[in-house]
């Protein structure tokens, strides 16, 4: 791998170029505002604005009419009790179907509970009543509310009711009635009890920050070297003449030292200052976005090799990040991707940051037990490191041989 | 004059492979890549284990019926507790079912023995996908041994099926009864993908003029109306982006048949509409800041956000109030409403028209800095 020239070379010269490059790097970084915006405003900002969108967390209070053709004292407990959900909340009755259908139209509700005239015929002689809801489609948190509200509350009234018969038709048993069902079940959520959707996304997300940012700020880098080397014939004035290896190392070096911080800011302040899920420990994923970190910035710069002005960088890599969103896995699960896209997403550092962030953070798991992502992510940061120095040998034009080694900054 | 513009435009967009990139493959590619991804429409078969301290007939019959459904899939049996949940946090399995030690005996001796099912919400979509299998399946056990203690004390079958469930509530999901994320996502992340796209394009158009200082001569070609060089430029754009997005909707409503239950003219009027738009948005973005990099970095912040703000997942009304409103800034929200109202709902056309009169209202925005684009346009400084 290594190119010839450099064989000789003495450790300690390496280590200085290396050096050199990294400090010309940090330099460059400093002295350009657009790259700070992508460095700096763009980690910090971003998850802070992310989560104030998100935090609300929960849908609370969604409004439903009512459609009661039976009118019954039984009918209008069955609507309090679906006033009384976390979820749903009945903003007002309607004469029939049409009126509730019309206010759905102007968006006054989302929902409609149509219960027939014989429900409490029904319920008095023993049989099944059936009553119908109606949910409007349009947002999935809300029909997955709608949804759990309903379960519950059929269980509910159906444990009731029965309870109720059981007893009061004298048909058995001691057993039932003074104790209910006899078998219980009860549900856990595991990594976000409180199903907030911000504390869903939000430990996915940051991740995926991470990775964009640094990406776009590499390749806004790589666009000034560009157009440095256009104005002045083919020589970039700013650059560290350094082998590929060195090149690729140093600049790696830069771009995680700036992160470093950044992603203890994004894993650690922010989950505290929102809270949002947290149980995973520092030396958990400190380590974990080190490989993340590591495989994006030879990731971003393979990319940069192509980028030729600086504000293309924005065009070509922005939209990227939603298809990174869906790659992940956090919006589609992995296991319900074709082969095709598990293939493509395997090659993205941020999918193995995401699956093993959100697993550290809100699982509460130690870096073992996702050691298999963090293995991926090691690979990845090697396959990146071999085309970012191939890549920049062959593709970027060698400074040594066409100037001088030049001093001058 | 507006003819030589119009020539100077679509030269413009022939003269580089990045409009053809990020005007035609990258949309086309962008809703391949969500239409491909999400084929399933729902992703059933979420990896799943279950613990099984019992091994008793009851507890088999459980794991029986377990497996038979569709949401869940039980990929492994673990020994104990702890290790199903270690697989959890190692990401092999999204959530496990667990059935007690002398589960049977207590259920039939009446000590109400408790059924408990895990599901890791880190992940929202298979974790409520597994919930809501467990849950079927811990609600068909309890009945099930309910009805076995009902017949067994002489009451009718039949009569025992009422007394379990004596009320149902029958659930109507309208407009997309097979409850298919596809739609849910797809109809609004590929406008917005676009969206994105058409704010980029349009910021870079105009102030990569600026950025070369050919934008004297784009100017000049107009004879120094600002609106007729704007119209010259953007209108080609606006031809293609429109074709484009109605290539979308030609797969969405007409290839994969998701829900349009209105006339395709209002669909399509949406999408040409969301097109100017997003155009007249971003124009407006160059106006107040003419410089490449600073009109791009803003139209591509505020594009991003698009997808957060713009409430496809989560409502507005449940966002705090200072921040709901921004949703109301972006031209791709009233797109979503519209396609809401009349590709989902297919509701009448009256009760969405405030949000094509606010997509016709973003024409407003260029005009108000019409004069300082011209300064800038005429006396081109390129700030990095």
């Amino acid at each position: 791998m290594f190119p010839k020239k450099i064989r000789p070379m003495k450790i300690t010269t390496w280590f200085k170029s290396l050096f050199e490059v990294w400090r010309r790097e940090f330099r460059l970084v400093f002295t350009d505002a657009g790259v700070m915006l992508f460095f700096f405003a763009l980690p910090l900002v971003y998850p802070l604005v992310y989560t104030i969108i998100y935090n609300p967390e929960i849908v609370t209070d969604i409004p439903i009419v009512v459609v009661d053709h039976a009118r019954t004292s039984d009918s209008r407990q069955l609507a309090r009790m679906f006033d009384d959900t976390q979820s749903i909340k009945v903003a007002s009755y309607a004469a029939d179907l049409e009126e509730a259908r019309r206010a759905m139209r102007e968006k006054k509700c989302y929902g409609i509970l149509e219960i027939p005239s014989d429900y409490s015929k029904r319920l008095g002689n023993g049989d099944q009543a059936v009553v119908a809801f109606y949910d409007e489609m349009s947002l999935l948190l809300r029909y997955r509310a709608f949804m759990s509200a309903m379960t519950d509350i059929q269980l509910e009234l159906g444990q009731q009711i029965t309870m109720q018969r059981v007893s009061t038709g004298g048909l058995l048993t001691s057993d039932l009635a003074a104790n209910g069902m006899p078998v219980k079940n009860e549900a856990f959520f595991l990594g976000d009890p409180t199903q907030g959707f911000a504390s869903f996304i939000m430990p996915g997300i940051v991740v995926l920050i991470l990775q964009q940012s640094m990406i776009l700020g590499i390749a806004m880098l790589a666009g000034n070297a560009a157009e440095r080397r256009r104005r002045n014939r083919g020589y970039d004035p700013l650059a560290v003449d350094a082998s590929p290896v060195v090149t690729v190392l140093g600049r790696t070096l830069c771009y995680v030292i700036i992160y470093l911080p950044m992603s203890y800011y994004i894993l650690t302040m922010v989950p505290a200052i929102f809270a949002l899920p947290h149980v995973g420990s520092a030396a958990d994923y400190m380590p974990f976005i080190f490989a993340m970190l590591v495989a994006s910035a030879m990731l971003g710069q393979s990319i940069a090799v192509f980028i030729t002005e600086r504000e293309t960088s924005m065009l070509v890599i922005v939209f990227t990040s939603v298809f990174f969103l869906f790659l992940s896995g956090l919006t589609w699960p992995r296991y319900a991707m074709n082969p095709f896209w598990t293939a493509v997403a395997d090659c993205i550092p941020a999918t193995w940051g995401v699956e093993g962030i959100i697993r550290i953070l809100a699982n509460g798991a130690d870096i073992s037990e996702v050691s298999r992502y963090y293995v991926n992510e090691w690979i990845l940061a090697a396959i990146y490191f071999v085309t970012a120095v191939i890549l920049a040998r062959f593709l970027s034009p060698r400074l040594a041989k066409t100037t001088p080694p030049a001093k001058n900054a | 004059m507006i003819g030589a513009s119009l020539r100077r435009g679509i030269k413009t967009l022939a003269s580089r492979k990045i409009y053809i990139v990020m005007m035609v493959i990258v949309p086309l590619v962008s809703a391949f890549f969500f239409l491909n991804l999400m084929n399933e429409g729902l992703p059933l078969k979420v990896p799943s284990g279950m613990v099984d301290l019992d091994r008793s007939s009851m507890s088999r019959s459980v794991a029986r019926n377990l497996r038979a459904t569709e949401l869940i899939e039980i990929s492994g049996e673990y020994d104990n507790f702890n290790d199903a949940l270690d697989k959890v946090r190692g990401g092999e399995i999204f959530g496990f079912f667990y059935i007690p030690r002398d589960f049977q005996k207590d259920a039939l001796a009446g000590r109400t023995p408790t059924l408990s099912y895990y599901s890791n919400m880190t992940v929202f979509v298979p974790g409520t996908l597994s919930f809501k299998g467990f849950k079927t399946i811990a609600v068909t056990t309890m009945g099930g041994v309910v009805k076995t203690t009902l017949v067994s004390a002489g009451i009718g079958d039949d009569t025992a099926g009422s007394l379990l469930q004596p009320v149902v509530v029958q659930d109507h999901p309208m407009g997309n009864p097979w409850t298919n994320y596809s739609i849910y996502l797809s109809n609004s992340f590929i406008p917005c993908t676009l969206a994105l796209l058409v704010m980029l394009v349009t910021a870079f158009s105009i102030c990569h003029e600026i950025k070369t200082g050919s934008s004297v001569q784009w100017v000049a070609t107009a004879g120094g109306r600002m609106w007729i060089a704007l119209i010259g430029k953007l209108l080609p754009q606006t031809a293609v982006f429109s074709a484009v997005g109605i290539a979308m909707q030609g797969i969405l409503y007409g290839f994969l048949h998701f829900p349009l239950n209105n006339h395709p003219m209002h669909i399509i009027t949406a999408m040409i509409l969301l097109v100017i738009a997003c155009q007249a948005f971003a124009v407006g973005v160059c106006e107040i800041v003419p410089n490449l990099r600073l009109s791009l970095s803003i139209c591509s912040l505020t594009g991003i956000l698009s997808f957060s703000i713009a409430a496809f997942s989560f409502p507005v009304p449940q966002m705090y109030g200072a921040v709901g409103i921004f949703s109301y800034i972006v031209p791709i929200r009233y797109y979503f409403l519209i396609y809401i109202d009349q590709a989902l709902n297919g509701i009448p056309i009256y009760f969405s028209r405030y949000y094509y009169a606010a997509l016709l209202g973003f024409l407003l925005l260029p005009a108000v800095g019409l004069n300082r684009l011209k300064r800038h346009a005429l006396n081109p400084v390129y700030v990095p």
